[in-house]
């Protein structure tokens, strides 16, 4: 069990959720974070301070294709544990429908 | 006539630093004078217990204060545990749910056994779960 970032992450990367994860579990890709499905110990802390409510529990339904997001790119990404500003126009992309078809980057982020 | 005053958190819905210190102190003795578990940690700590109980300390309160005073890799440090066994989880969690309800109201107490049996969950998974094998495993 873990909890999984979803689209509204996209764009917003607000990155409040690195600094209470106790374990670490944040990689950072260009415009989007993800968590590592084998760090994660399912505590739950990130998904209040996430101002986005991006991140949910896998045991929700539908969310096949963000469990393999995330499981794909904590391998590739570096790790985030440190919270940056976030992007200037993340308030105007939040709640923005289907941001992983048009904006998603699978590039990495800066990381820490 | 002296009177002894102990500091009871039972009164209270707060999760607090003197709670979390309190829960920690009193969990971790019974932890080590338990037949299953006492051995198991003695072998992994060896020497002081102070760090430990420092490093639980801060890992409660990350987890119930969101204070980010623990960072550290829990999963790893399960993983290297020299006679770790699935049955342990359950005792670990009886324990630790017997003294949160000695300390804490039922809410209180209850907030710590949730939170405890999800992370125990996600830990006996990272440490335990095979993709060939079935899970939860017939005999533990």
């Amino acid at each position: 069990m873990t909890f999984v970032v979803t689209d509204n992450c996209i764009k917003c990367k607000y990155m409040d959720c690195v600094e209470v994860c106790p374990v670490d579990c944040f990689y950072e890709g260009e415009n989007m974070l993800v968590i590592h499905p084998d760090e994660c110990i399912d505590c739950g802390v990130c998904v209040p301070e996430c101002p986005a409510e991006a991140i949910v529990p896998d045991t929700q339904g539908g969310l096949e294709k963000w469990l393999k997001l995330n499981a794909e790119f904590a391998q590739q990404w570096p790790n985030i544990t440190v919270k940056r500003e976030p992007p200037a126009d993340a308030k105007e992309f939040d709640g923005v429908p289907e941001k992983l078809e048009k904006y998603f980057s699978p590039k990495p982020g800066e990381g820490d | 006539m002296a009177t002894i005053t102990m500091q009871s958190f039972a009164e209270t819905h707060e999760v607090s630093e003197p709670a979390i210190r309190r829960l920690v102190d009193d969990f971790y003795v019974k932890v080590r004078a338990d037949p299953e578990l006492g051995p198991v940690f003695d072998r992994a700590i060896t020497g002081d217990w102070g760090p430990h109980l420092s490093t639980m300390r801060n890992f409660w309160s990350s987890v119930m204060l969101t204070s980010g005073r623990y960072k550290g890799n829990p999963v790893a440090v399960h993983r290297r545990v020299d006679g770790i066994e699935l049955k342990l989880f359950e005792r670990w969690l009886a324990l630790f749910d017997e003294t949160c309800r000695e300390l804490f109201d039922d809410e209180l107490a209850e907030a710590f056994h949730s939170k405890a049996g999800r992370i125990a969950e996600s830990l006996k998974l990272a440490v335990f779960y095979r993709p060939d094998r079935p899970w939860p495993p017939s005999a533990t």
